[in-house]
């Protein structure tokens, strides 16, 4: 097994030995769809229709940004950041991994359920699958660009809030192309460039994420 | 002796707080080094400095790179105060996710062996008492073989026997020809050959 899969390995075995937090991600999301129903259930269902795509794409870009923290935050109190920085040799490699992990454990668990509540409230099953898309391109984007943000503040204690003041403007404009591909899609236009310039995003921030991650962890721990 | 590392007039000062000046080692192979001092004289930002994981804001520290990269040692092994065992894993595990550039689980069972936790591999870290989850850190001296080793307080927690055995490992890295540093509250005398006591 190579330190890359062994990496991931570790952090599915410590995921599937926490109990339900593993879960907590789709909940919160069903949580939000629910009271963004009971909300504004006395708009006309074309207009529901019409932004729920939408409310779900950003339910899922709070999700991200809510487990952005988790991703270095346990190696840093209890010392393996510390052993794992002294090495030369496969920092970006960890980095990557850890990253790789947290998306599959906290991100595409919601993925997965996105496109089904959309069908289960109405949305076309072409739109449900554009949704789908969209997510699955965006949201590693997003864990890559938030790893930054989360290497950054590691060792503050509070660092929930200044997190979010970090990516949420980056994530902007993942956010623009992600619900216009939706919208596009719901609307019958063409939406693969969108896709396409997401795609671009995400390759980008995959080869430079892990290294400024692994310069802005020596940040922080010193 | 091979010299592996040296500092001159390393200091570290934080918030115009001085916390330590003018540290002057000399790390030769086979040798240990025991950095002893009071509560916030420094010993651990010293030995994180010497690891690479924080930096020292005056000062320098001379790497001699003439190692033998030919074997599978790592430069350095670093055994903080912090454990570096997940709680959610068991002892065996571990040992064996730490283990960076081989999957050799014979050297997990000899280490389990030798700090006498053989009863304890599958047990998950949350259930094992302090001084248990200390051996296990102190187990990472022997899965992952270095030419130095830093180790924060390594006599912290740990009872007489696993000092005993703890000892017992120093001795056998020294005799190897790695070098030990650690951090102590006091002097240590009379239990390893070439030891430096270094008051900080």
């Amino acid at each position: 097994m190579n330190y890359f899969t062994k990496t991931i390995n570790k952090e599915f075995k410590i995921a599937s030995r926490s109990g339900y937090e593993s879960l907590m991600p789709v909940i919160y999301l069903f949580i939000i769809m629910i009271f963004f129903n009971i909300s504004i259930s006395y708009v006309s269902k074309n207009i529901i229709l019409e932004l729920l795509p939408l409310m779900i794409w950003i339910s899922c870009l709070l999700i991200c940004i809510l487990n952005l923290e988790t991703i270095f935050k346990e190696d840093f109190e209890d010392g393996t950041l510390d052993q794992f920085l002294i090495d030369d040799t496969n920092k970006e490699e960890g980095v990557t991994a850890k990253i790789v992990a947290h998306w599959l454990l906290s991100n595409l668990p919601v993925v997965i359920v996105a496109p089904l509540i959309a069908i289960l409230l109405g949305i076309d099953y072409h739109t449900s699958l554009i949704l789908f898309f969209s997510l699955l391109i965006g949201t590693p984007t997003m864990s890559l660009l938030g790893s930054i943000a989360a290497a950054l503040t590691v060792s503050l204690k509070r660092n929930k809030i200044l997190m979010s003041i970090i990516v949420l403007p980056l994530y902007i404009p993942i956010l623009i192309f992600g619900t216009s591909a939706v919208n596009n899609s719901y609307i019958g236009i063409n939406y693969h460039s969108e896709l396409l310039f997401m795609g671009v995003l995400f390759l980008v921030f995959l080869l430079i994420a892990p290294t400024i991650c692994v310069k802005a962890l020596k940040v922080s721990l010193d | 002796m091979k010299k592996l590392l040296e500092t001159k007039n390393l200091s570290l000062t934080r918030n115009d707080y001085c916390i330590f000046s003018d540290i002057n080692l000399d790390i030769q192979e086979g040798q240990l080094i025991n950095i002893y001092g009071k509560n916030g004289a420094g010993k651990t930002s010293l030995l994180k400095i010497l690891a690479g994981i924080t930096e020292h804001t005056d000062g320098e520290i001379i790497y001699h790179n003439d190692l033998d990269v030919s074997t599978s040692w790592r430069p350095t092994t670093y055994i903080g105060h912090k454990y570096a065992i997940k709680n959610n894993l068991t002892a065996y595990e571990n040992l064996y996710y730490s283990l960076e550039s081989s999957n050799d689980e014979q050297i997990i069972l000899d280490a389990l062996e030798v700090y006498k936790m053989m009863d304890y591999k599958d047990s998950l870290i949350k259930h094992l008492s302090h001084g248990q989850q200390k051996r296990i850190s102190l187990m990472k001296i022997i899965t992952n073989f270095a030419f130095l080793y830093l180790i924060d307080e390594p006599y912290s927690s740990l009872d007489e026997d696993g000092i005993k055995i703890f000892n017992e490992t120093v001795q056998g890295l020294l005799s190897t020809g790695s070098s030990v540093v650690i951090t102590n509250h006091t002097e240590i005398n009379n239990i390893f050959p070439n030891t430096i006591n270094y008051k900080i």
